[in-house]
């Protein structure tokens, strides 16, 4: 019982937007598709409704075992949001809700009484009741988006499809609306696709995330899985704030500016050029050489406000800038000092082959 | 003066509010300007149209409103209306449709194609309806050709006296191709501004193509859509270059009100003709009313928008 897309090839002009795509999204399940612009996800979205048609060959668009490839979008039965709402500006949220329901062939109509009652419980849902008569011009971003979800609900889809939902809001009423979202989730258990190019609000609010990078899925799994395991460079920087640090494999290490730390899943490479991927979280300052798994660096610049506090740092013996991530007590004991030198120990790394490429 | 310090003085000139304000007497002079303008182009033949049609007093007035004369030309000034409007408001909608919701090759050729009758003379379009339909024209010829392809056509053109010059449909003809940009190149850039989205949320919905236009697109465009038959019908119902050429001018019969008005004042009856002229100019002023109530309410619309 899924939803899936296979093989999924779309271009606009010469511009290649999917590239044999194939995805499955279980029933139930709320995933997320993460991307930089222009890496397919809104056209992987489109797809899925019927509001793109894939280019002819093996493609195929699967809703619960059924192919739904040459259906058309008014057809297929699917909820979907739009980036910018689209609600109908001379409706009513009621009758915007209610339109799904309305402009159904008479034989499957519900009666009036029957529309009524279903668009109350979904004005419930998102928690609008009070502004049923109001139009959306009338109403604020993150009400309207609400009532787009309401809206794409109402015709109980057999997928829910949400386009950058909470693309156009402030950033307050995006976390708000987030964490409603995923709760509203956790009620309805509808199977649920949503397109962002935010990384926190993709491993905050999704069960699994798939990545995309110039029309190909480059990576899907949980949030855990994506951001512990990335399986590319790619993937390792979009996730994320990330220092690279150049060196080369030797015998199952990696050698950076004269310090050897132990890689090792580069053991096939046996001699090659290659690049490190260290979180600056797991960048770790001490005052004591650690003889060969630390290298000197001199601290830049030092910020502490918030949570945690942030360092910039430049390595003594060449190679560029780096960035650090400590915790409050761990700053608070060491006190670093800009222009300070300081050694620095890389507790978790990433190495890729040099020829890969962000 | 020390310019490095910032002063907190009151600007020089006082009532000077913004950086793009003029000076008073420049803002005077320009008002001035365009007012003295605006009521020696405009407004001062508007009376005086007004007070030539009352010249001879009420009785005149309606003597020659009510002549079968002046009474034809009102029918067919309606009639030629009462069809090139719809029409061209059906045109309007499929043209701006198609343009501002698909992409397609010669889309630009349209466009320009659909602005033809604003670049093009009246007199031209006219000649062009008498060079095709008229007796000397393609129709004629084809009429009275000795082995006309599609004989049964030919013979029920003739058989029913089908004429298009210097007959009604001519007029009609020549109304449409005058007036039809009108609705067309309102719509278009609402339409555009407007995108795909909300056709694109009926359709999933489950609308069919049919219940998306009703339903999403004409509400949308409702008031440019007004707008544009509200400029199309006054064109409609003033052209007369076109409808001078095509119409043969026979009184009684292929006169419009325009073309009326002509003849009352080759009569020398400018009275009368004065009197005709103030209809038009009623009807003129009747569209700059619905025009600026509907602009006002498409105003609101917008400004609902925005915030």
């Amino acid at each position: 019982m899924s939803v899936e897309v296979k093989n999924v090839t779309k271009k606009f002009g010469s511009f290649l937007a999917l590239d044999r795509v194939s995805l499955k999204v279980e029933s139930g399940e709320l995933v997320a598709l993460l991307g930089p612009s222009g890496s397919g996800k809104t056209t992987l979205l489109r797809t899925i409704a019927g509001l793109e048609f894939p280019d002819p060959g093996d493609a195929q668009v699967l809703f619960y075992g059924e192919d739904v490839t040459a259906i058309p979008a008014s057809e297929r039965k699917a909820g979907f949001a739009f980036q910018h709402y689209a609600l109908f500006g001379h409706l009513s949220v009621f009758e915007n809700i209610a339109f799904g329901l309305r402009v159904r062939p008479t034989a499957t109509r519900p009666p009036e009484p029957d529309i009524q009652a279903r668009v109350a419980k979904l004005l419930q849902l998102i928690q609008l009741e009070p502004l049923a008569q109001r139009f959306p011009s009338q109403l604020s971003g993150g009400q309207r988006q609400r009532v787009a979800l309401a809206r794409a609900l109402a015709v109980e889809p057999k997928v829910l499809l949400l386009d950058e939902p909470f693309g156009a809001l402030d950033a307050k009423v995006r976390k708000d609306l987030r964490r409603w979202l995923r709760q509203l989730h956790e009620e309805i258990h509808i199977t649920t696709l949503f397109v962002t190019h935010d990384q926190e609000e993709a491993l905050e609010v999704a069960d699994r995330v798939a990545i995309l990078r110039n029309g190909r899925v480059e990576q899907i799994g949980t949030p855990e899985e994506i951001y512990d395991h990335p399986a590319s460079p790619f993937v390792y920087d979009f996730l994320g704030n990330v220092n690279l640090f150049s060196g080369r494999i030797k015998d199952g290490a990696v050698v950076i500016g004269g310090t050897s730390f132990a890689a090792p899943e580069t053991s096939g490479e046996l001699d090659a050029d290659a690049v490190a991927f260290v979180r600056p979280h797991d960048v770790r300052l001490t005052r004591e050489a650690g003889g060969q798994t630390t290298f000197a660096a001199r601290i830049l610049r030092c910020n502490a406000a918030g949570p945690v506090a942030n360092l910039e740092l430049e390595r003594v013996h060449g190679g560029g800038q780096f960035a650090a991530q400590l915790s409050k007590e761990e700053f608070q004991q060491l006190r670093p000092k800009p222009g300070e030198q300081m050694f620095v120990e890389l507790k978790k790394m990433k190495v890729f082959p040099e020829d890969y490429s962000i | 003066m020390t310019p490095d310090v910032p002063t907190l003085h009151l600007p020089r000139r006082t009532g000077r509010r913004h950086s793009t304000s003029e000076s008073p007497f420049v803002r005077r002079l320009l008002i001035g300007v365009a007012l003295a303008f605006l009521s020696l182009f405009l407004f001062l033949p508007l009376v005086s149209v007004f007070t030539q049609a009352f010249a001879k007093g009420m009785g005149f007035y309606v003597h020659t409103i009510v002549d079968p004369m002046t009474l034809s030309a009102i029918k067919l000034t309606l009639i030629a209306a009462a069809i090139a409007v719809p029409l061209n408001c059906v045109f309007g909608v499929c043209a701006a449709w198609t343009i501002a919701k698909f992409d397609f090759r010669g889309k630009n050729i349209l466009l320009t194609l659909i602005d033809l009758p604003f670049s093009v003379s009246p007199v031209i379009s006219g000649l062009i309806y008498v060079l095709v339909f008229g007796a000397q024209g393609w129709l004629g010829l084809y009429l009275n050709a000795d082995h006309p392809r599609l004989p049964w056509l030919a013979n029920w053109l003739n058989d029913h006296d089908i004429k298009i010059i210097f007959a009604v449909p001519g007029i009609v003809l020549a109304t449409i191709f005058v007036t039809f940009p009108f609705v067309a190149r309102e719509l278009i850039p609402l339409m555009q501004a407007q995108g795909r989205n909300e056709e694109e949320a009926a359709r999933v919905l489950g609308a069919s193509g049919w219940q998306t236009f009703w339903r999403v697109t004409l509400p949308n465009i409702k008031w440019g859509l007004l707008y544009g038959v509200i400029l199309c019908n006054a064109r409609a119902m003033g052209e007369f270059g076109a409808v001078s050429v095509v119409s043969g001018k026979i009184r009684g019969q292929t006169n419009t009100l325009p073309l009326h008005i002509e003849a009352l004042y080759d009569d020398y009856n400018f009275t009368g003709a004065f009197a005709v002229a103030s209809l038009l100019a009623l009807l003129a002023l009747v569209t700059l009313g619905l025009k600026l109530w509907v602009e006002h309410n498409q105003a609101a619309l917008n400004e609902v928008e925005v915030s």
